[in-house]
Parts: structure tokens; C-alpha cells; sequence
């Protein structure tokens, strides 16, 4: 069966759970991504920025000494490559060419790390769109840089201090925002979450790193792997794998201080199904089914819920979600650095931490781990981290 | 023979007598549950024909900041389902006027079945979940339509002429015209439109339409009342709770005398 559903379901997950005033866009959007998604003309226009602006086709690097260790074939797929730094920019380009030939002057975005908040200024930049970015208070404190960036793109950004101050809030003020300017403004979702048709756009435009994966090989690998806050970078290496029964896919989700302390975002090994931000999805939530707070170290996993389709996948067992601790993630960040030269994203050195987890399974085995992204943005948090764990010691 | 829903009754009752219902809106548990009681006794007192009791959440995306505020108040408290159907069946052996809870799905959607059960034994007579649209609403409305509780939908000044058509073919006990594009919150100014599109609306059927989100006074409530059925006042009312947070018998006073300036106008 192909997912999701007309009405946006992936089994009993996704869907349409947002205020009336929004359903006329949301729908508005998803006709408008019917008529043009298959479009030869709109293919070759993404292609062209895709090529020439982002830089792809990324590497597909065979990295030796970390196979060594291992005893197996390792790739990483190289999206720390990309312009600014991460698989965001994959996804803010086609959605910025949606807002352009939906004529929409106005984009809006939330942010968590910043990433995606980067990457919709960026695209918003090079094609002349007036950009806002909602992003928690608590998170521009700790992601000074990406802010300054964003700034210098020419995007304003809203500081967002309700609640936590982090992602889920943004994404409150976001929606807040949009419904008072639904006519005149595109909201870029960051992940293959939200309302019907995001989880699907976003998954489109985030594939294109599994396909090149399917072109850079020779046979078919054994595993993937790939960290999951909300799951665009998982979907998009897995998503075009999924046909190949034969292959295992592991989704790492942030295992904070332990899955048992309560303080992670690993919103499937440690939450259930709910209804948040216009999916229904497995959320971190308290007995009465509000919302808890999520913990990370890698603030683009610092989210209480995941991708519907994700979600599918995991009753299905399809996909196998699990975690890794800060610490692990950490040691990972480290290990990558110096067995190969490659200062990774927080959030992807929970994909790389991985390994050690089932070294076992892996041993002899065709692996290609997602490098979404790289740790610049990260420099300050390990920083603090490992001075606050040399105090300790 | 089969209760008729309350909601029904009153806007019969209102319909026969050439008026317009005063639907006020507060959240369960602001400042505290024993003075939030003792507002909706004050607004059943002032005149209110249907209460709005909002159940706090922890991600009210489709709410101003008063709301967002009240809520954060509330869930200071702690407030549990458990204890918003006490809450409610207190109020209700007080005075039995129609109620509507208000609430994010999520809340409810945990509880499964066991929320029409238990919100129908408290006495509810309306639910209006703001992220429930009709496309998802099946498997709500299958527990609640049991209990003969209404959901209570929305349209907005971005409903076109076929999504009306289809949303209130959904509708049942009223419909709530959401007057602005945007989230709660008390406004000087409101649209236009908001006449036109009511008409539209009462050209497509019989249904009541109450009006709200953004009415804050009087005047505004005389101008809806000449077409709609019922003016809804949630943000306003909020506001004289946080503007009085430390003197209780003030807030009751400022929301008694308010009240009783909209009813005097419908």
C-alpha cells in the first residue's frame, strides 16, 4: 500500500490534527504539491540548486580505520557536506521553490538547534523571501552562532519564551503565527512531521540522499543507520531502502541521561502515541497527555514527538528505534574526530555511537551510517560538557 | 425517549424568545479551583445560558498569550481530568446550564473511550476540541455521540462556501464562527466580514452560530447579536483574573459587573 493514505495516514498515525483556520492552507498546499510534484520542469529546477547551490551528489565516503575497529564496511554518507552544514538545506530548497510558485512573500520557520532555522534563511535569502524564525529563548542562548547567522541571512527572529523555551514552543508560536497570516505566509516545516502534506514533502525532498546512496554502490549494504529527533535525515536515507526486505535500518533516538531517568527525547523507546502539532505520532507526554519536556545534548533531537510515518514503521518493526545516551554520543564525537578527521553534528554522532551498540551485529557487514550534519555548532556544548565531566573525575 | 441535548433546549428557548446567548469562557483551575468555581457561579449568576470550560494544556498553540497564561496558572495546580468533572459537577449542582468543555485532543484522545464515559457522568453537554477537525473526528465521535454529548466545530474567516457546507454537515448543537484569523485574545477592532460570512453560513443551514475570539466589549456584543445566536467571551473575562491575581473577591466583582454589562445588551 502506498503512504501515506489520501487523507495523510500512515496507518493509524499522521493525519490532520490543526485548527479550521489552518485547514484551508494545509489543503491549498497539499493540491498545490499534487500538481507540481511530478512536474519534469519543477524536477529539473530543484535539481539545478540541488547541484549547484547545495553542492550534491554528498560523498559516500568508505571510512577505513572506523571499519577496522569494527571489523566491517562502514560508509558515512556525507550530508555534513551540504551548504550549511547539514541535510536541512535539502528540504528548505524545494519547499522555498513551493513558496515561490505558490506566490507566498511571507515564510516562516521554527527552529530548535538552528539548523533548519539556517538552512529557511539561507534559501529565503537566495530567493528574495521575507523570513521570521520562531525559536525558544533557552536555545538562542545556547546556539549564539546559528542566531548570528541567521541574522547576517537577513532573517528576524522571534524568541519564543513560553514553556520550555525550546523546539516544541517554537513550533506553538510558529503555528500561532501562521494562523494569523495564513494567506500571505509559508510555514517550512524542518521535519516529516506536522499536518498533512509536510510528512510527505519533507520525505520527497530529504530522499534524495537515500538515492544517491543507491547509486554510489555497488550491492546492496546490510544496515543503515541513522539518528532520529524528528526523523527527516532517518526517512531520507531510509526511505528508498525500504523495498529491500533483506536490509536492517536502525533509527537512533536521543537517549538524554537515560531512558529511565525520564530525561531523554526518545520519543518511541520512551513515549507513546498522542496527538501534538497536527500528527497524531508517539510523544513524550505525563499521565493527562500533556506534554513533557525532552532532553538532549544534541538540541535537534530535543523534540517530544517524531514523524508519523516513523512511528508506522516501529509497530511494524520494520524500522528498529533505539537509543544512546549523551555520553555515548559524546565518546562518538570524539572517536569520529580523531579516527577520521570528521567533526560531526551532535546529533548525528548518536547514529556513529551506535555502532559500539551492536558491534556484534555489524561485524562482517555492509554499513552506512547518515552523517546529517557538522558539530561547528557544537563546539561550545562538548566544550562544556567534557570540562564539567574532567571536574567530576 | 432519548434526552434532547441541553444545548438544543437553550437555544430553542432563546430562538422563541427573540435572544442571544451569552456563552463565557474560562479554564478550569484559574487562579485555583475553588475561586475558578466560584467565577462560573458568579457568570451563571450574571446571566451566562451556556459556560466554556477550557481543560489546561501544555501546548495551547491556538491561544493568545491571556489564555496561554490562565492555563499555566491551571496547570500549577495540577488540574487532572479527574478533577475537571468534579469541577464540573459541582458547578452543575449549582446550576444545571448546558456546558462545554474545551480542549486540545491530545488529553482526550489518551483516555480512549473512558472520556465520554466520565464526561457524561460529570454532565457535559458539548465538546469543542480545537485541533478535532471533521476529517479526524470519527473515532471521537463514536464514543461521545453514544453519551449524546455534542463536538462542537468550528469555521473561520478562511472557511470557503464548500468547506462550510461540509464542515457543517458535521455540526450539531451549534456552530462557533471564530471571528478573526488568528488566536484568542481580546481585540478593539474586528472584521467586517464577520456579518457576511454568518449569513453565509445561516444560508446553508438552521444550525445556531455563536460568535467568537476577540470580543471584548459591549458594543461589540450588541453588533453580533443582531445576527448571530450567541456572543462568546473567553480572553476578556481572563483578564480581570490576571489583573486582580491577588484579590479574590475583586476579580468575582470586576467579572459580575462585565457580565452583567454584555447580558444587558443581548
Amino acid at each position: 500500500m502506498k503512504l501515506p493514505d489520501k487523507k495523510g495516514h500512515f496507518g493509524d498515525y499522521g493525519g490532520r490534527y490543526i485548527s479550521e483556520t489552518l485547514m484551508p492552507a494545509v489543503i491549498e498546499l497539499e493540491n498545490f504539491y499534487k500538481g507540481i510534484r511530478n512536474d519534469k520542469a519543477f524536477i529539473k529546477e530543484l535539481n539545478y540548486y540541488l547541484k549547484n547551490y547545495v553542492g550534491r551528489p554528498s560523498p559516500l565516503f568508505y571510512a577505513k580505520r572506523l571499519s577496522d575497529v569494527y571489523e566491517s564496511e562502514i560508509y558515512l554518507k556525507r550530508e555534513d557536506l551540504n551548504h550549511t552544514g547539514a541535510h536541512k538545506i535539502n528540504n528548505t530548497v524545494g519547499q522555498a521553490l513551493l513558496a515561490v510558485k505558490m506566490g507566498k512573500k511571507r515564510v516562516i520557520a521554527e527552529t530548535g538547534a538552528g539548523q533548519h532555522g539556517v538552512a529557511t534563511a539561507t534559501v529565503c535569502a537566495l530567493f528574495d523571501i521575507e523570513c521570521e524564525v520562531f525559536m525558544g529563548k533557552k536555545d538562542i542562548e545556547r546556539q549564539k552562532q546559528n542566531v548570528f547567522k541567521m541574522e547576517l541571512l537577513g532573517a528576524k527572529i522571534n524568541s519564543v519564551e513560553a514553556g520550555a523555551q525550546t523546539l516544541k514552543d517554537a513550533m506553538n508560536e510558529a503555528l500561532r503565527d501562521w494562523v494569523a497570516n495564513v494567506k500571505t505566509t509559508y510555514y517550512m516545516i524542518g521535519t516529516v512531521a506536522g499536518p498533512h502534506p509536510y510528512p510527505l514533502i519533507v520525505r520527497d525532498f530529504q530522499s534524495v540522499i537515500g538515492k544517491e546512496v543507491l547509486k554510489q554502490i555497488d550491492k546492496l549494504p546490510d544496515i543503515l543507520i541513522a539518528c532520529i529527533g524528528g526523523g527527516s535525515n532517518a526517512m531520507g536515507l531510509f526511505y528508498p531502502f525500504l523495498k529491500y526486505d533483506s536490509i536492517d535500518m536502525y533509527a537512533v533516538e536521543a537517549g538524554g541521561l537515560g531512558i529511565s531517568t525520564g530525561k531523554h527525547a526518545a520519543s518511541i523507546s520512551g513515549g507513546k502515541p498522542g496527538v501534538l502539532h497536527g500528527n497524531k505520532t508517539y510523544l513524550l507526554q505525563d499521565e493527562f497527555g500533556r506534554i513533557s519536556e525532552a532532553h538532549s545534548i544534541a538540541a535537534g533531537l530535543d523534540y517530544p514527538g517524531v514523524g508519523p510515518e516513523h512511528s508506522y514503521f516501529a509497530d511494524k518493526k520494520r524500522i528498529i528505534f533505539d537509543s544512546v545516551t549523551d555520553a555515548e554520543a559524546v565518546s562518538a564525537f570524539q572517536m569520529l574526530c580523531k579516527s577520521e578527521g570528521i567533526i560531526p553534528a551532535l546529533e548525528s554522532a548518536h547514529a556513529i555511537a551506535y555502532l559500539e551498540k551492536i558491534k556484534k551485529q555489524i561485524k562482517g557487514k555492509t554499513v552506512i551510517v547518515n552523517l546529517s550534519g557538522r558539530g561547528d555548532k557544537d563546539m561550545h556544548t562538548v566544550s562544556d560538557y567534557l570540562s564539567l565531566g574532567n571536574k567530576h573525575r | 425517549m432519548i434526552k434532547e441535548n441541553k444545548i438544543d433546549n437553550i437555544f430553542n428557548l432563546l430562538r422563541s424568545q427573540n435572544k442571544t446567548a451569552f456563552i463565557p469562557f474560562i479554564s478550569i483551575g484559574d487562579p485555583d479551583i475553588e475561586t475558578s468555581l466560584e467565577i462560573a457561579k458568579t457568570l451563571i449568576d450574571a446571566g451566562a445560558d451556556i459556560i466554556e470550560l477550557g481543560f489546561p494544556f501544555s501546548d495551547p498553540m491556538a491561544d493568545g498569550k491571556v489564555i496561554q497564561r490562565s492555563y499555566e496558572r491551571a496547570l500549577k495546580n495540577r488540574i487532572s481530568m479527574e478533577d475537571a468533572f468534579n469541577f464540573i459537577k459541582r458547578l452543575k449542582a449549582y446550576r444545571d446550564i448546558p456546558v462545554i468543555f474545551f480542549t486540545y485532543y491530545n488529553p482526550v484522545f489518551v483516555m480512549g473511550s473512558k472520556f465520554a464515559e466520565d464526561a457524561a457522568d460529570a454532565g457535559v453537554d458539548g465538546v469543542l476540541v480545537v485541533d478535532l477537525p471533521p476529517e479526524e473526528s470519527d473515532e471521537f465521535n463514536k464514543y461521545i455521540r453514544k453519551k449524546k454529548i455534542y463536538q462542537i466545530f468550528l469555521l473561520t474567516p478562511t472557511t470557503g462556501i464548500d468547506r462550510m457546507r461540509y464542515v457543517l454537515s458535521y455540526a450539531k448543537g451549534f456552530v462557533y464562527y471564530v471571528s478573526v484569523a488568528g488566536v484568542t485574545g481580546a481585540r478593539k477592532n474586528l472584521p467586517d466580514e464577520i456579518c457576511s460570512n454568518v449569513k453565509n453560513i445561516q444560508g446553508i443551514s438552521a444550525i445556531p452560530v455563536g460568535v467568537g475570539f476577540g470580543i471584548s466589549s459591549g458594543e461589540q456584543a450588541k453588533a453580533i447579536k443582531e445576527y448571530a445566536d450567541a456572543v462568546i467571551i473567553g480572553s476578556k473575562i481572563i483578564q480581570f483574573i490576571e489583573s486582580n491575581i491577588n484579590d479574590k473577591s475583586k476579580i468575582l466583582e470586576k467579572i459580575a459587573e462585565f457580565s452583567h454589562g454584555i447580558t444587558s445588551c443581548l
